[in-house]
This record gives structure tokens, sequence and C-alpha cells, in this order.
């Protein structure tokens, strides 16, 4: 059996977040003693990935999303609970550890501003220690995947923001990690830019076997490369398992498409009409009704075409993240 | 054997990185240090028109003399600056650009990853401090007779090694303060400028300042320094200034690094390891 890239047990993290009321009474107050709110960010969380899995980590803005991903990469100690990547305690900062990891985060920059990004790929070349020959193949060889050619010679701050995200994503790969933490690497780039990465990350994960945890708020990302999700929100895991399995858990109801003879026949006794164009009828039901519902709709009505689908994956997720906090 | 040597090969070539990408740095803003050279000089000439002045008030002394003794002061003290700026911006400017993460996610030890920065503050701090020097001395038309300048740089270099340990610990300041803990760092440059005679001798400070100045390593510093270029002493004269310095520089520089990973455990423990501005 072979060990998992990514194990977490009962991962804790706990951040003491200075409070006061408003105001310059209170504000004097906290010059002597200043009061404090312990914050579960990360509430003790449990997951493995395995070798070449790639999943996707899911929930709102303050989940606890990137405070996992910062432990798993050794930029953040836990309060508690144990984090093991492939093999290494992250914050230990073993060098075996750090050379083959990699944290890309959309809204951060390893790449100077002012220099062109092969100036910073020289410096990572020096610090991940990559023979000079390897380090130009895989260079290159990326470059030329991402499609960015020259613009690796112009400094980065003159690149647009897409343009600058594959840049950092070629600079984060050039030691050919084994373990992937993407954190949002789509965030505000255009539609075709998001396609190109997600195809790129696909790629990557086949050529190299390599393991991806990726956060994204774009479920496009998720539904193109992850067949397993795990949902965070409060600090806690709410679902772990395959993507298809996220409505069954968590929508109450499924649609049914429906296309009649009489386009323009009432349907609201069999559920809530969601959504009507031309002849094709959209209805909502409650999951345990659907099939009766189906079967009503076979006899009662003439019936050109009918499918039975799950919500979209958009409207799932914004269920689930409307659960309140458990206590 | 091998293997440790390998280890400490790889090791060298991450802090020659470090060294390479200060190095690109400084050429991408040549003009901004260009500017801020110019700066200095300025500043510098108006501290050595101090002498200039007090000899217009008709105190009789060697001023040649005297502009020697406080352009050396006024070149070490810029010195003192560049080394303290680089190290400061080992936490600070990575803050600043948004690599720190980057940067402290790194397999490169921390003892190197400061050895790159400080070796490169070093040796564009000398050529720096070596230009600043020169065309003061220059503009003044200064009489250096009996300069020893080989033992000034050396007396300077060594210190260096002090100056580092000191920077060290100054640069773990906003690791655990973003906010506000470059603004910190100056008192201690503050302090090293106020207790070891950069402008003045030591023996006019109080005497507990007296007793600071013992453990600052710019007091032997510019002891050496002025001996070296305005009595000409060498090196075997200069065991005075030399062997608190050597000193100095092995306690603080393990000091410097225990404190900077204190820091960095502290700053990982607390999330202020993230980007600001």
């Amino acid at each position: 059996m072979t060990e998992p890239a990514v194990h977490v047990d009962a991962l804790l993290k706990v951040f003491d977040v200075p409070e006061r009321e408003a105001g310059l009474l209170a504000a004097t107050k906290g010059l002597v003693r200043r009061k404090t709110r312990a914050v579960r960010a990360v509430d003790e969380i449990s997951f493995s990935i395995e070798p070449g899995e790639v999943v996707g980590f899911l929930g709102p803005n303050g989940a606890g999303k990137t405070t996992t991903l910062k432990m798993l990469s050794g930029l953040l100690y836990p309060s508690g609970g144990e984090a093991l990547v492939l093999g290494h305690v992250p914050s230990k900062r073993q060098r075996a550890f750090l050379s083959r990891i990699t944290l890309v985060m959309g809204n951060r920059n390893q790449l100077q501003w002012d220099l062109p990004a092969l100036d910073s790929y020289e410096l990572n070349r020096a610090i991940y220690r990559i023979p000079r020959e390897q380090f130009g193949a895989m260079r290159d060889e990326l470059v030329e995947l991402l499609d960015i050619g020259d613009l690796v010679r112009k400094p980065v701050r003159n690149l647009s923001l897409g343009e600058r995200m594959k840049a950092e994503i070629v600079g984060a790969l050039l030691h050919r990690p084994q373990v992937l933490f993407l954190d949002e690497p789509t965030i505000g780039l255009d539609v075709t830019m998001q396609k190109r990465i997600r195809a790129f990350v696909a790629d990557y994960n086949a050529r190299y076997g390599a393991t991806v945890l990726l956060t994204s708020h774009y479920m496009a990302d998720v539904e193109a490369l992850c067949k397993r999700v795990v949902v965070i929100h409060h600090g806690r895991i709410l679902y772990d398992g395959p993507l298809t399995g996220l409505a069954d858990q968590f929508a109450a109801y499924k649609t049914i498409g429906v296309a009649l003879e009489n386009g323009n026949a009432d349907l609201s006794q069999y559920g809530e009409v969601i959504h009507r164009e031309g002849d094709w009828i959209t209805l909502r039901v409650p999951k345990a009704d659907t099939s009766s519902v189906t079967a009503r709709l076979l006899t009662e009505e003439q019936v050109l075409d009918l499918n039975v689908e799950d919500p979209p994956i958009e409207d799932v997720i914004e269920l689930v993240f409307a659960q309140e906090k458990p206590e | 054997m091998r293997a440790l040597w390998g280890t400490m090969r790889a090791e060298l070539v991450g802090a020659g990185g470090v060294v390479e990408r200060n190095a690109y740095l400084t050429r991408r803003y040549i003009w901004w240090d260009i500017a801020w050279f110019i700066w200095t000089v300025a500043n510098t000439l108006t501290i050595v028109f101090i002498a200039k002045g007090v000899e217009s008030s008709g105190v009789e002394f060697d001023v040649n003399q005297y502009m020697t003794y406080l352009l050396i002061g006024a070149v070490v003290w810029a010195y003192l600056g560049v080394l303290f700026g680089f190290l400061m911006e080992t936490v600070a400017w990575e803050r600043w650009e948004g690599t720190i993460e980057y940067t402290f996610m790194a397999p490169l030890s921390r003892a190197m990853h400061l050895a790159g920065q400080g070796v490169f503050a070093i040796v564009y701090g000398i050529v720096r401090a070596v230009f600043l020097f020169g065309v003061c001395a220059l503009f003044f038309s200064l009489s250096m007779p009996d300069a020893n300048f080989l033992a000034a740089l050396v007396v300077l270099a060594v210190a260096s090694i002090s100056f580092i340990g000191i920077g060290i610990m100054t640069s773990v300041l906003p690791l655990i303060s973003p906010e506000k803990g470059t603004q910190l760092g100056f008192i201690a440059q503050g302090t090293l400028l106020v207790v070891s005679g950069v402008y003045y001798p030591v023996s006019v400070l109080p005497g507990w300042m007296q007793f600071l100045a013992k453990f600052s390593p710019a007091t032997y510093a510019l002891e050496g320094i002025r001996g070296a270029i305005i009595d000409g002493e060498g090196l075997s004269r200069m065991g005075d200034e030399i062997g608190p310095l050597l000193l100095i520089g092995a306690v603080s520089i393990p000091l410097g690094l225990w404190v900077f990973r204190r820091g960095e455990l502290y700053a990982k423990r607390h999330g202020k390891l993230k980007r600001s501005g």
C-alpha cells in the first residue's frame, strides 16, 4: 500500500485575534490590557491524498483553506494535530520536503516585480540546486507549455495579470515538485486564460504524476480537474468525497428538464418551474419525489424529451456554504 | 565527509543565488543608487564642513586632521546604514514585494539566506564607502600622508562581521512586528551612533555611555580606521581594536541567527509571515 502524499490528522490552528470596542477610551484601555479572542481557523480537520490525486479544496472566504495550505507548506505552525507531506512534517523545513513541494498563490508573487522573470528563475535554480541542463530544459518546456515565450524577458511589472500568473507558475514548477498546493491560481483571470491554466495543471499532473490540492472559487476549475473534493467551512470539513456525490449529500432537490408537445402546459403541479425556454421547461423537485414526479409526467403529459439532473455544482456549493457554523 | 562537503557546497550555491539576486536588483535600481549616493555625499560634506565652521570661529587646531576625523565618522556611519538597510530589507522589502512566503518556503537554510544578504551588503557597502571617502577627500583636498588604507579596509571588513550579527538581530523586528518593526530597527542604529564616537571621542561621553560603547563594534572600528588613516598605524598595532571586533563578531553572528530563528518561529506561530501593502 502506498503512503499518502498528504496526510492530515486532527490538524488545528488557533489564532489569537485582538478585539476591542470602538472609541478612545477602549483604545486607551487596550494599551494596558489587550483583549484577544481565540479563533479556530482550522478546527481539527483530517484527510489524506494519494500520490497523483487531484483534489479540490473548497470553501468560502475565511473558511480555513489558505491557512491549511500554509500549514502544509511549512509557513504556519499548527496549534495541534499532525500533518505529513511526502512523509515529512512541514514545519520542520527539511530540504527533502521543501524541494519537492510548491505553493502557488493567485494573489501573491514569488517573482521580483521589477526584474524579468528569467532573473528570478535563476535564483530558484540556485536555491533549489537544479542542475543547469535540467533547469534549462524544464524552463523551456514550461515556457512552451504555457505559451509565454519572450514574456519572461520583460520586467514582471509590464506583464498582464494572466501573463504574470503563467510566469509565476513556471517559477513555481522549475524544480519539478511532486506536490502542488494551488491556492486560487486562476483568480482574476479571463475565461481563456483560466482554461489554459486548467489544461496545463491537468497536463503537468499526467506527465509527472504530481499530487495537486487545488482551491478555487471557480467551479469550472474544480469540475475540469478534480474527481474528489474536500469542502471546508468555519474551519471544519463538511464533505470529503467524489465531486459527483456532493449533490447527493447536500442538494435536497433535483432538476427535471422536459419538452412537451404542448409547450404552454402548466406544470406547477409537478414542482417549481425555474426556467422556461421555448418548449423546454425546467422543474425543481424534492429529491425524494423525483421518480414519482417523472413517472407522473410521462403518464399524464405528452412528453417529447425528458432528463433528470443534479442541480449545477455552483448551486450545491452555495447550499453547503449557507450552512450555519456547527456548535 | 563527502556528503558534508556536498551539502556545504549546495548551501553556498544557494547563498550565491541570493547575492546574484541583489546584484540584479542593484543593477535595476542603479539610478536610484546614484541619487542616494549623491545625497550621502552632500550629507557627508555638511558634516565635514563643521570643522571649517569651528576654524572660522578663531579656535586653533589641526583642521585637516579634524576634517579627516569627521569624514571617517560619516563614511563609517553611512556604511553601517547600508549594511543595516540590506539586512532589514531581508524581511521588510520582501514583505512589501509580496515574495516573503516564497523566500521562507525555499529550501535554503536561514544562515545561508542571511549570509547571502550580508555578503552582498558588505561588498556593496565597501565599494560605496571607498567612493564616498574618495569624493569627499578630493573635495576638501585633504592631506593624509601617513594613511594606511589597506589596514583601514581590513578593520572595516573585520568590523562588518559584528555589524552583520547586530543587523541580523534588528532584521527580525519587521518579522515579528510587520507594521512598525522597521522603525524599531532604527533604535539599534541610533544607539550605535550615539555611543560609538562617530563624530566625537568616546571619552567625552558620560561614564555609563562609555560603558555601553565598549559593547559597540562601531567604537573599535572607528578607532582602528582613524588610527590607520590619520596616524598610519598598521594591523600589528591594532590588537586592541581587532581583538574585540573578532570577539563581538564571534558572539553576535550566532546570537543574531538564534534571535532570527526565534523570530521566524514566532511569525510562523502567529501567522505574521505574509505580505503587507
